[in-house]
């Protein structure tokens, strides 16, 4: 079976945030609840390096180890998957995240928080019932179960957002590491130059 | 994403016009989709004690999902869109995984278009300001009332009174429309966007090889060795271009250079970057030329075959050494040098500018020197070379070619009395009749000649304000413009924000048409005299659309106009109705439910446009490659096989001939490798065939193919028959090209037979690098009028004031003389960000984009940061030296320079401190507003095109 | 146009696979360009296996959110921690929770329950050693009464619901489903957040009004020495023996700490408490929770069933006068002979009775 997985390639995130609105179009997103966002790093300066950063669907995932309710499923696929009637919004599953992937949509009031959100590799939630009006008020869209894939990744500007099988994806950027590796070769004979050179501040002059 | 109706509505539902928004809106509504937040919004959540009845789920009603496809409305990439549609909501995007400008990518803005089909915060009927107040009106009642008026000012004041704004968001039919009522209407003052964005690279460009478009493609790009984009960010203005650039990178090992005083987010991916002083463009340019030349790295053979007075250039270029590049610019010999090499050692390389580049008031010179840089290397008229000039909104290359502008008619005709008689012919009008429109009086001279008000220029969109402020015995027109169209057109992207106030307060009626109220329904402090009528989207309508890279794509309608929109061609046909004109103006075009029918509009234009071959792309064809967008070669664009077997995507112009000539399009400009036939060309012969007693034709480089081995004038029926082509024409195009040249042939045999024997139309010359007709026919660089360097204005002066330019007194000098400098030590310029796009209304009004951005701010450099005591997050104060200033949050980063700051322009809705959130009409306010950085933008403005300076001024900052 | 996922995810493979001849072709020339530009100018190749890549500096400090580093870290969406790239405090407290806290709690609370049992079985009962003397003597008031029972109620609603949170899954969601037993637990959560507040305010008047007598004297080191009498034997204790001081001051200083740090959890990412904020209040407050009701399960068996004569103490607020001079003989000392006005005046001793010949006789 497939093992889906996210990649941002970040050598190709332009920070563009089409992956965020994506999403937000895909799902009927509220305002004020972001399912994935983009996280640039050493902003404004050589180095400036930007990712795109959902749920990661991790393999043995915090957020379903310490639920009080233990509502998250992995489905056959890696997706992990939760379950929003049984959620009772007590936040431990965003504490645990290391990617801060679930959201809240009442975040900062007394007690509850409300019911979770989060990314779904667009494969909704649950239910049995691909895309039924239940599923889709309250997870989004499923389109693994229409054969494609996440939209945020569908619709990446420049391809950096990559989703889907991991060992797909782990061919398609050892690609283009080699051809990065190749063309630093062929300009300046080292392979770490170029790509990393950047991240070196400030950048040496030739 | 499909939504599934679960109401007991029935799915068609016959109901009034105004009542079908209930409809969409209940449907999306019941299916928990717009209220999905409220829903979660309760402590007890509620879908928690209900059981998930999956099982019991039922099957989505509603009709069948249908796929539309069209075009993003937003910049000018292009990129494809599939709507899902069903029952007539849009209920899903999915990616065009076949679309070659795109294959299926998108940034924020297009991944989000779908929020037009919810529209909450649209303009939704017809507006009128009454007492202060915004009152619903009918559509008949506003058109009445606008048409009344515009009629009372026009017996009074005369028809250059009315100023006709319009939009790069037009589309080609929509835009070729509006010139064309502007001119039954009788006025040349009709403009849009082009002007304040790319009319000096227009100018410049075309003044130096024939076509002022961008010269290859985005998917050229994967050729290029070597990509330099000077004055531009690309990643945040033309997301999609980088997944093109990022292929030349890393399949190709293109190499990427970014000069850009900003280290912007596509600085972030180059392999270097060089900040330089804003306005500094042409000795940066002059100063990489230096070297080039030094070093013998210029394409000699290329010069000498295809570019005039090159030697000109050597000498302007002597004069700009390394220390003195150094002192203007700021940059460091090394850095230039390195530039210079990886331009010269990596060919072919391509130049691609932005608004860094033209936005000047000498604009026209930084163009021309970016071409010339290209000429020099030998990098034209190759693939992967070229001048890749991205253009700004989805449609604003199609308004620049269909002519929304003061100073031409569609397809760059210009204003000359030829001109007007061959659109008659087009329009099959009495040229009298035209000319009787028009104002009969003359207020400019040429030479000793008095000039009609019919064959002057018009007032640009930068100056419009001035044409209502300005004494009007100062104005080469009869009186004061006195009412206003501001048509798909935001004002906050235009400079001197308070004086533009004073000017809509002075007017006697605005009439905004747009899809949003934007700035201008709130800007000025009226009580009355503005009507907003809601214009439908690009995606409530159809056309044709004109990316960039100058492929013509057809978007198919995605849903009805929502609300009480109408399409702008709709509008337009009852507005002339009202004004009296719609027989003339639409003798050849079908209306139907008052609607023109667009594809005659294509037509008419097919029929009319041969100076930039805008006449083969039918809508047959268009459409046929819009059905086919998956066979056309990802970086060549050319069709192998399939129904469209040979074209080239989009039917790049010129596409010359009628349609049945098939011409493929003409993917990269200027290229000689292939035949005409086969989209190659030469340079232009625009300038005659000598100056000063030179040849200025092409020496020894001609066209593959082409019968004609040597440079050629433009083609004439006379020239024809003096090569013994003349028998080639048909008998009806013989009549029809007797005594006409390229141009003006509605049969399009002359263009059909040149090309037939390999010779390009428009001839065969050499580029000049000299403007003999400008006022700076080598460019040379000018301080900007706003200057930090003060010292270096007298060595670099600016331009003498004018007496009327563009029927407007125009200064330079007299502002460049006062040294500002001391008291306003920052250099404050401007640029975009990927949410938002253009004046911003729009995209403010979209919650999914709304949320990214939500405050104005303006970017500091830590040290200036620190000089005025500001932290990260602070409020500040920017003024302008001409009485503007703006409250916004401090962004304190090390992305600008010291002595450099930088605002984003697509805010609005607060003026100088003051929300004006409750101007807006009821529920149409956009989510985000912000102060619009053009409140504190200055005076200045282009010797050619009457450009606006938005990327060099003057500012002090001070914490508030 | 298909769309199937065969497409969508091997399309970009496709498309590199169309450049695998140039790909191949680079890969083979790779030699020999190196050996050219070697030819001309002394070899820029040295590729250095011991090279660190800068990039592993980088991701270390933005694993650490060490902003020198990392540069500026922005994002668009605004809100407190969106921030954040990686949050590694997270792991670090799903290990305390799944692997340390929930299994010693288990332990400690089982541990606690099963050592009563014990204890009863072995034990049972404890009477009183002198027997019922029939006469009462005030030990509580009214106003005491309500606040400990208060309290006592809240306090077993929170442990009970707090329970629930911490190994609900795995007894509630298995036996009940997760329907029912999610809402079950929702709804026990919710009591516990409202109930942490009110408990909190209880606590603090319980505090004061318990404090008089709860000070720590010389004798309760005896009292502690002699186990409190439970080895035979006469353990010294004023009003309250040295368990219970123990007892309620752990009550107070712990049971504190546990209501703040419950209040910060009750009010989720309000202000500037981020992430690794909320998760050390999270230990603070399960930490302190499992020892308080590991002790009040003692201080539980004690005040109810371990020994006659307890329970009517606070049940009635009055006590047994034997009950008195075994347990508490100061306190019984202090206020039948000396009778201070202070004692008087509170109420907590009732104007001794026409003493019966009995009592007489056995306190003389």
């Amino acid at each position: 079976m497939a093992r889906m997985k996210f990649y941002c390639d970040a050598e190709r995130c332009i920070e563009c945030n089409a992956c965020v609105t994506a999403c937000k179009n895909e799902n009927e997103v509220p305002m004020g609840v972001n399912r994935r966002r983009v996280v640039t790093i050493r902003d404004g300066e050589p180095g400036e390096r930007s990712l795109s950063v959902a749920c990661m669907h991790c393999s043995d995932a915090p957020c379903q180890a310490v639920c009080p309710v233990d509502c998250f499923i992995t489905t056959p696929d890696g997706v992990v998957l939760h379950n929003k009637d049984t959620c009772i919004g007590c936040g431990y599953c965003f504490y645990a995240c290391p990617f801060g992937a679930p959201q809240f949509p009442l975040d900062g009031q007394f007690s509850t928080r409300g019911k979770m959100d989060k990314c779904t590799f667009c494969n909704g939630g649950p239910e049995t019932a691909d895309n039924s009006p239940d599923e889709i008020r309250k997870y989004g869209r499923n389109r693994l179960a229409e054969g494609k894939l996440p939209l945020c990744a569908e619709m990446c500007s420049t391809k950096a957002l990559l989703a889907g099988d991991a060992g797909v994806i782990a061919d398609i950027y050892r690609k283009r590491v080699v051809n990065r590796g190749a063309n630093a070769y062929l300009a300046s004979g080292s392979l770490q130059k170029g790509a990393f050179e950047a991240l070196q501040t400030p950048p040496q002059p030739e | 994403m499909k939504l599934t109706r679960i109401s007991e509505q029935p799915a068609c539902q016959s109901v009034p016009t105004g009542t079908r928004t209930l409809n969409r809106r209940e449907f999306l509504r019941q299916s928990g989709l717009v209220a999905g937040g409220a829903a979660l919004a309760t402590g007890l959540g509620a879908g928690m004690m209900r059981k998930s009845r999956a099982a019991e789920a039922e099957a989505p009603k509603g009709g069948e999902i249908r796929q539309v496809k069209t075009i993003c409305t937003h910049c000018s990439v292009g990129c494809g869109i599939l709507a899902e549609v069903q029952d007539g909501v849009w209920v899903g995007q999915e990616p065009a995984f076949d679309h070659p400008f795109n294959r299926g990518g998108h940034c924020a803005k297009g991944a989000a278009v779908r929020e037009h089909g919810h529209g909450e915060r649209r303009l939704k009927y017809p507006t009128k300001l009454v007492d202060g107040k915004w009152t619903r009106i009918s559509w008949d009642q506003a058109l009445n009332e606008i048409g009344d008026k515009l009629l009372d000012i026009r017996a009074s004041a005369g028809p250059d009174s009315v100023y006709w704004l319009g939009s790069a968001k037009f589309n080609n039919e929509q835009a070729y429309l509006f010139r064309k009522m502007a001119a039954m209407w009788g006025t040349n003052n009709v403009d849009h966007q082009a002007r304040i964005c790319h009319s000096t690279t227009v100018a410049g460009v075309a003044n130096t090889w024939g076509y002022g478009a961008m010269t290859n493609s985005y998917n050229d790009m994967h050729n290029a060795r070597a990509i330099l984009i000077m004055g531009g960010n690309p990643a945040e203005a033309h997301p999609v271009s980088l997944q093109h650039i990022m292929k030349a990178k890393e399949e190709g090992g293109a190499r990427l250079i970014v000069i850009d005083p900003r280290f912007t987010r596509t600085a972030a991916h180059a392999d270097q970057h060089i900040a330089l002083r804003p306005g500094t463009d042409v000795p940066l340019v002059w100063g990489m030329l230096w070297h080039i030349f030094r070093n013998g790295w210029e394409d000699k053979e290329f010069i000498r075959q295809r570019v005039y007075a090159m030697d000109e250039i050597r000498a302007e270029v002597a004069r700009w050494t390394p220390d003195v590049v150094e002192d203007v610019t700021g940059v460091p010999e090394a850095e230039v040098l390195r530039a210079a090499r990886t331009m010269a050692q990596n060919r072919p390389g391509t130049f691609v500018w932005c608004m860094g580049g033209t936005q000047h008031s000498i604009g026209n010179n930084n163009t021309r020197a970016y071409c010339i840089f290209q000429l020099a290397l030998g990098n034209m008229g190759v693939a992967g070379g070229g001048t890749n000039i991205f253009r700004g909104h989805d449609n604003v290359q199609g308004a620049t070619d269909l002519g929304v502008l003061a100073d031409t008619l569609p397809g760059y005709y210009g204003l000359a009395e030829g001109s007007w008689k061959h659109w008659a012919k087009v329009w099959d009008l009495d040229f009298e009749w035209i000319k009787g429109r028009f104002d009969s009086g003359s207020y400019e001279k040429s030479g000793d000649q008095e000039t009609p008000v019919m064959n002057t220029n018009g007032i640009p969109v930068s100056r419009w304000i001035d044409g209502v402020l300005e004494e009007p015995a100062n104005i080469a027109q009869k009186q004061a413009i006195k009412a206003m169209f501001l048509w798909g057109h935001a004002p906050n992207s235009q400079t001197r924000g308070p004086e533009m106030k004073q000017a809509m307060e002075k007017l006697e009626m605005m009439v905004v048409v747009d899809p949003y109220p934007t700035f201008s329904s709130v800007l000025p402090d009226r009580k009355d005299g503005i009507y907003l009528l809601p214009a439908a989207t690009q995606f409530e309508t159809y056309g044709s659309v004109t990316a960039s890279n100058r492929s013509l794509q057809w978007r198919d309608k995605v849903i009805e106009p929502m609300f009480e929109s109408r399409p702008d061609h709709v509008i337009m046909y009852q507005l002339a109705k009202k004004l009296g004109f719609e027989q003339e103006m639409f003798k050849h075009i079908k209306v139907e439910n008052e609607e023109p029918l667009i594809e005659d509009l294509t037509r008419e234009f097919n029929r009319g446009m041969w100076t930039v071959g805008y006449t083969g792309q039918s809508p047959e064809r268009l459409k046929q490659h819009q059905q086919n967008w998956g066979t056309f070669d990802f970086t060549s664009l050319k069709a192998d096989g399939g129904p469209c077997d040979g074209d080239f995507y989009g039917l790049p112009w010129p596409c010359w001939g009628t349609a049945d000539m098939k011409h493929p399009g003409s993917p990269n400009l200027y290229d000689t490798s292939k035949p005409v036939a086969e989209g190659g060309l030469p340079f232009r012969a625009r300038y005659g065939v000598e100056h000063n007693g030179t040849n200025i034709l092409a020496e020894g480089s001609s066209n593959v193919g082409a019968e004609l081995t040597d440079g050629y004038p433009e083609f004439t029926a006379d020239m024809l028959k003096q090569l013994g082509w003349w028998d080639d024409l048909t008998a009806e195009e013989k009549q029809a090209a007797e005594g006409k040249n390229w141009k003006t042939d509605v049969s399009g045999g002359i263009q059909r037979v040149a090309i037939r024997h390999g010779c390009a139309p428009y001839g065969n010359a050499k580029a000049r690098a000299i403007v003999w007709t400008f006022p700076d026919p080598v460019p040379i660089h000018r301080e900007p009028l706003y200057t930090s360097r003060h010292d270096l204005v007298a060595r670099y002066p600016t331009y003498e004031d004018r007496k009327s330019f563009w029927r407007l007194p125009t200064r330079h000098q007299s502002i460049q003389a006062k040294d500002y400098s001391g008291e306003f030590p920052i250099i404050l310029t401007s640029g975009r960000l990927v949410e938002y796009e253009g004046g911003g209304d729009e995209s403010r009004s979209n919650p999914w984009l709304a949320e990214l951005q939500p405050d104005m701010f303006v970017e500091l450099n830590p040290r200036d940061a620190n000089n005025a005591g500001v932290e990260d997050g602070n409020m500040v104060w920017i003024e302008g030296p001409e009485g503007g200033r703006i409250k916004v949050k401090a962004l304190v980063t090390r992305r600008v320079a010291p002595g450099v700051a930088f605002t984003p322009f697509h805010f609005a809705g607060v003026f100088e401190g003051q929300d004006l959130r409750a101007k807006y009409p009821q529920g149409s306010d956009p989510y985000v507003l912000g102060e619009a950085c053009n409140t504190v933008f200055t005076y200045g403005y282009d010797s050619v095109t009457q450009m606006q300076e938005t990327k060099c001024t003057l500012c002090r900052i001070a914490k508030a | 146009m298909s769309t199937g996922i065969f497409r969508t995810a091997l399309f970009p493979a496709i498309l590199a696979c169309r450049y695998w001849l140039p790909a191949l072709m680079l890969g083979l020339l790779l030699p020999f360009a190196a050996a050219l530009a070697a030819a001309g100018d002394e070899p820029r190749v040295a590729p250095d296996p011991t090279a660190v890549s800068p990039g592993v500096e980088l991701w270390d400090a933005v694993r650490e959110r060490q902003p020198f580093d990392a540069g500026q870290v922005r994002t668009q969406p605004p809100g407190g921690e969106r921030g954040v790239l990686i949050n590694v405090g997270g792991e670090a407290w799903r290990q305390f929770r799944m692997q340390e806290l929930i299994p010693v709690a288990a332990r400690v609370l089982g541990g606690v329950a099963i050592a009563i049992l014990l204890f009863r079985l072995l034990r049972g009962k404890i009477p009183i050693r002198a027997g019922r003397s029939g006469e009462k003597i005030r030990r509580f008031s009214g106003f005491q009464r309500l606040v400990h029972w208060t309290v006592a109620v809240l306090f077993v609603l929170l442990a009970l619901s707090g329970l629930v949170m911490l190994f609900g899954r795995y007894f509630i969601i298995p036996w009940l489903g997760s329907e029912f037993g999610g809402a079950l637990t929702y709804w026990l959560k919710r009591i516990h957040d409202f109930s942490g507040p009110v408990f909190g305010v209880a606590l603090l008047v319980m505090i004061i009004t318990f404090m008089k007598g709860n000070f720590p004297a010389l004798y309760d080191l005896k009292w502690v020495f002699k186990a409190g009498g439970m080895l035979g034997g006469h353990a010294p204790a004023g009003r309250y023996n040295a368990g219970e001081k123990g007892w309620y001051w752990l009550a107070a200083g712990v049971g504190m700490v546990v209501v703040v740090s419950g209040l910060v959890l009750d009010f989720p990412n309000l202000g500037g408490f981020d992430r690794d904020a909320m998760a050390w209040y999270h230990r603070l407050h399960s930490i302190g929770a499992v020892a308080i009701m590991a002790v009040s399960m003692g201080h539980i068996y004690m005040g109810t069933v371990a020994m006659e004569g307890a329970f009517e103490c606070m049940a009635t607020g009055y006590c047994d006068s034997n009950w008195a001079r075994e347990h508490h003989d100061r306190w019984y000392a202090a206020i039948t002979d000396e009778k201070s006005p202070s004692d008087t005046a509170t109420g907590l001793v009732e104007p001794a009775p026409e003493p019966s010949a009995a009592t007489r006789q056995q306190a003389g």
